[in-house]
């Protein structure tokens, strides 16, 4: 029976145009800063007809109530008994029972289907989501096995979600209003809600490119590059932790979407499998929803010996290459193949991938305060055949 | 070998109906312009941009030329050109300036695609997209399917031959929105705080009503020469071509006949063993940078009516109906239903 420990705690994150911005959220260590988002959480689950139970404990080191919600689990209680909306006076004050500053409440869901969940505060949760009170929660079929082809799914053998790697990510929006007037106890008016930036895992653009653990974004640990090579089947499981709906374009290809909000896509009438999967080139990532999607590419074929694109690539000096002061192209044409790029240019380009934008195509959010790049946008990096690191993409089995 | 396309990439002006003219960035179509002329066409971009119309299995260079923006003469920004949707796309082609290469002022460079996949996808400008797409450098790109036959009723398809995608008449249905002030902005030199978007204009085709409903296509509405009034004769199919590049999410919905969805983001509904799974719909509702193809059949007068019947179309976020705070305005147009044979048949897209 797995068992979390999360303490909800405040802390600060940082932003590329070199704001520290006050938050609140969880950990998993005890005396640690919040993180945002909060610790992922990942079950597998037991082999039926066993129930997959899950503890999680939540102690409260913030000086308001603070309660925990799991949307899409089964069977959610606290001390035996399921979880109730919390009313004082007659008035409503938490969504589900609740931990008050200094206590420890632990709550226990099945976790009864596969998938991509979310987990956040539902005590003043328009104050508490966006400050950052949420995370998510995979999980895993009981027949899940990495590295094992058939058995290496989102929902379980025989569903069609067979992945090679697999990428998360969370999304919010934030608005720096909200969080310096509950770092320095001024007033605010939620009418005013109104975001400045946009987080995938917590990072807004470019740091969403930074590999996980970047030494200077302590409490922002996980990147969001998705890393592949060609014709692997990439899980891309989106999850959205934001109050507004985000319409999120990858480049390079569509998405099959084969799970929505932790369901697998897909009716059984009788004997009869109805595949309901579908492919997509924008997904609105809508709030508190997720979306588990298969991503391949496989390219056109294009080869410098046996089959040449069939344009010139121009002088460098006849085009505009790194307009920022740096890029991520390789120089050529061709995947793996490095060539000369412009000498004040600093190139990103590890290995001769080719680099595809994943962003929202509501622009503003693709800014850091309104300036270009930042927020929603990360890279699809396309690595040569045999050159990618097994561990990118990889997520444990199962938390620890 | 193959079909040569032409852009260039410029700025302009369009003209709403209170009377205001907003600058634009944009392109225009130049194809088959000798390279001197080219400097003719510096102001004179385009909102919406030239459809491109491509067919499966044909090979297309898309030159893009950037031309200058004489109103910004100390504007030295390059442009690009994203075929938002190409599946399988490598980096040199697919126009985003931080992942391949970017067109400066006074140069150009060769696109080149050979579509797939049939479908309604569109285009745009990859730099610093916040700004090039809202100012205005975004257009419809269709892929017509490989045995595509306008000539034959089974092979004016969306999709192709057999996969129930006819249709007798087809419409651009392009949305997007307009931030005067931070057009304003850009005009003067100022930089735009992004996050302070705030659209006032609600367009179709590049277009507030009522020169949505307007046919003309020159005068003050030359560089908009799109109209969005849809006409069709009674028992005709009609497919709309939905494309959202704006940055809100958008409900238009029709009054009078239902939508059949028969693709989205240039995919029919099909399931992963070809389950059919289009659906019917009285609005469509489309992201930011998402398609649709939707279907209605133009109905037949009941007893009493006479032709043409009117059916609105408008945005059921009912505030896009306005055009800088007056109503009606915006996001509203409509259809024409003739009596069967009334109309000729249809040459090229949206011509009504």
């Amino acid at each position: 029976m797995p068992d979390v420990h999360l303490w909800a705690t405040d802390g600060y994150i940082s932003t590329p145009d070199g704001k520290s911005i006050y938050i609140w959220g969880f950990t998993d260590q005890e005396g640690g800063s919040a993180r945002l988002p909060g610790p992922l959480i990942i079950i597998k689950q037991n082999a039926p007809p066993r129930k997959t139970t899950v503890n999680v404990s939540l102690t409260n080191n913030l000086d308001v109530p603070v309660s925990l919600l799991f949307p899409g689990q089964e069977e959610v209680r606290v001390h035996g008994r399921r979880v109730q909306p919390q009313y004082e006076n007659g008035a409503l004050v938490s969504l589900a029972n609740f931990a008050r500053p200094g206590e420890t409440i632990t709550y226990t869901f099945t976790a009864a289907g596969p998938g991509t969940f979310l987990y956040e505060s539902g005590t003043n949760p328009h104050q508490q989501v966006p400050m950052g009170l949420y995370g998510s929660i995979i999980v895993r079929p009981w027949d899940y096995e990495p590295d094992s082809g058939e058995f290496q799914t989102a929902y379980g053998a025989g569903t069609g979600t067979e992945f090679q790697r697999e990428y998360l990510l969370v999304l919010s929006e934030l608005d720096p209003g909200l969080h310096q007037a509950l770092e320095t106890g001024g007033n605010y008016d939620i009418r005013g809600f109104k975001p400045r930036y946009w987080t995938i895992n917590g990072r807004c653009a470019n740091d969403t490119m930074l590999p996980d653990h970047a030494a200077h974004l302590p409490n922002q640990p996980h990147g969001s590059m998705v890393m592949m090579e060609p014709g692997e089947r990439v899980l891309l499981r989106y999850a959205c932790a934001g109050s507004a709906n985000h319409p999120l374009h990858p480049h390079g290809n569509h998405t099959r979407l084969v799970g929505l909000d932790g369901r697998l896509l897909q009716n059984r009438i009788g004997p009869t499998i109805h595949d309901l999967s579908y492919k997509r080139f924008t997904v609105l990532v809508g709030a508190g929803q997720t979306y588990d999607q298969i991503y391949t590419w496989t390219g056109l074929g294009f080869d410098p010996v046996s089959r040449p694109i069939p344009t010139t690539l121009p002088n460098i000096r006849n085009v505009v290459i790194g307009h920022t002061g740096m890029t991520f192209w390789n120089g050529s044409p061709y995947l793996g193949e490095k060539r000369e790029l412009p000498p004040d240019v600093v190139s990103f380009n590890e290995k001769g991938e080719y680099h595809f934008m994943l962003h929202s195509h509501a622009e503003p959010e693709i800014t850091n305060w309104g300036a270009f790049p930042g927020g929603l946008m990360t890279m699809i990096a396309v690595y040569p055949e045999g050159t990618l690191d097994e561990h990118h993409g990889r997520l444990p089995v199962e938390s620890t | 070998m193959g079909i040569e396309l032409h852009r260039a990439a410029t700025d302009g002006w369009v003209e709403t109906p209170d009377g205001r003219i907003h600058y634009i960035f944009g392109f225009t179509d130049v194809t088959g312009v000798p390279e001197k002329n080219l400097a003719g066409y510096r102001g004179k971009a385009e909102l919406m941009a030239p459809p491109l119309v491509l067919q499966v299995g044909e090979e297309y260079f898309v030159t893009l030329t950037s031309i200058g923006t004489p109103t910004r003469p100390d504007l030295d920004d390059p442009h690009t050109i994203h075929y938002h949707g190409f599946p399988n796309q490598i980096a040199l082609y697919d126009g985003v300036p931080e992942a391949s290469v970017a067109v400066p002022v006074g140069r150009s460079f060769v696109y080149y695609y050979k579509p797939l996949d049939p479908g309604t996808y569109m285009y745009h400008c990859h730099h610093e997209p916040v700004e090039h797409i809202q100012m205005g450098m975004v257009g419809p790109l269709v892929v017509r399917p490989a045995d595509y036959n306008p000539a034959h009723p089974d092979y004016k398809t969306a999709y192709g031959h057999g996969t129930g995608t006819e249709y007798d008449r087809e419409y651009y249905m392009f949305l997007n929105e307009l931030d005067c002030v931070i057009h304003h902005q850009v005009e003067t030199v100022q930089e735009p705080d992004w996050t302070e978007y705030r659209p006032t204009y609600w367009l179709i085709n590049g277009r507030s009503y009522p020169d949505t409903v307007a046919i003309d296509t020159g005068g003050r509405l030359r560089l908009q020469p799109w109209p969005a009034l849809i006409r069709a004769n009674a028992g005709e199919k009609v497919l709309l071509r939905f494309v959202n590049l704006g940055f809100e999410q958008h409900a238009l919905m029709l009054l009078g006949a239902a939508f059949r969805v028969i693709g989205i983001d240039g995919m029919r509904p099909l399931g992963l063993n070809g389950e059919d799974l289009s659906f019917y719909k009285n609005i469509i509702f489309i992201a930011p940078g998402q398609s649709y193809d939707a279907v209605f059949t133009a109905p037949q007068a009941r007893p009493g009516e006479s032709y043409p019947l009117t059916l609105p179309l408008y945005n059921r976020n009912l505030t896009k109906n306005t055009t800088g705070g007056t109503e009606p305005g915006g996001m509203i147009t409509e259809v024409q239903v003739f009596a069967p044979g009334g109309l000729p048949p249809q040459a090229e897209p949206n011509q009504p």
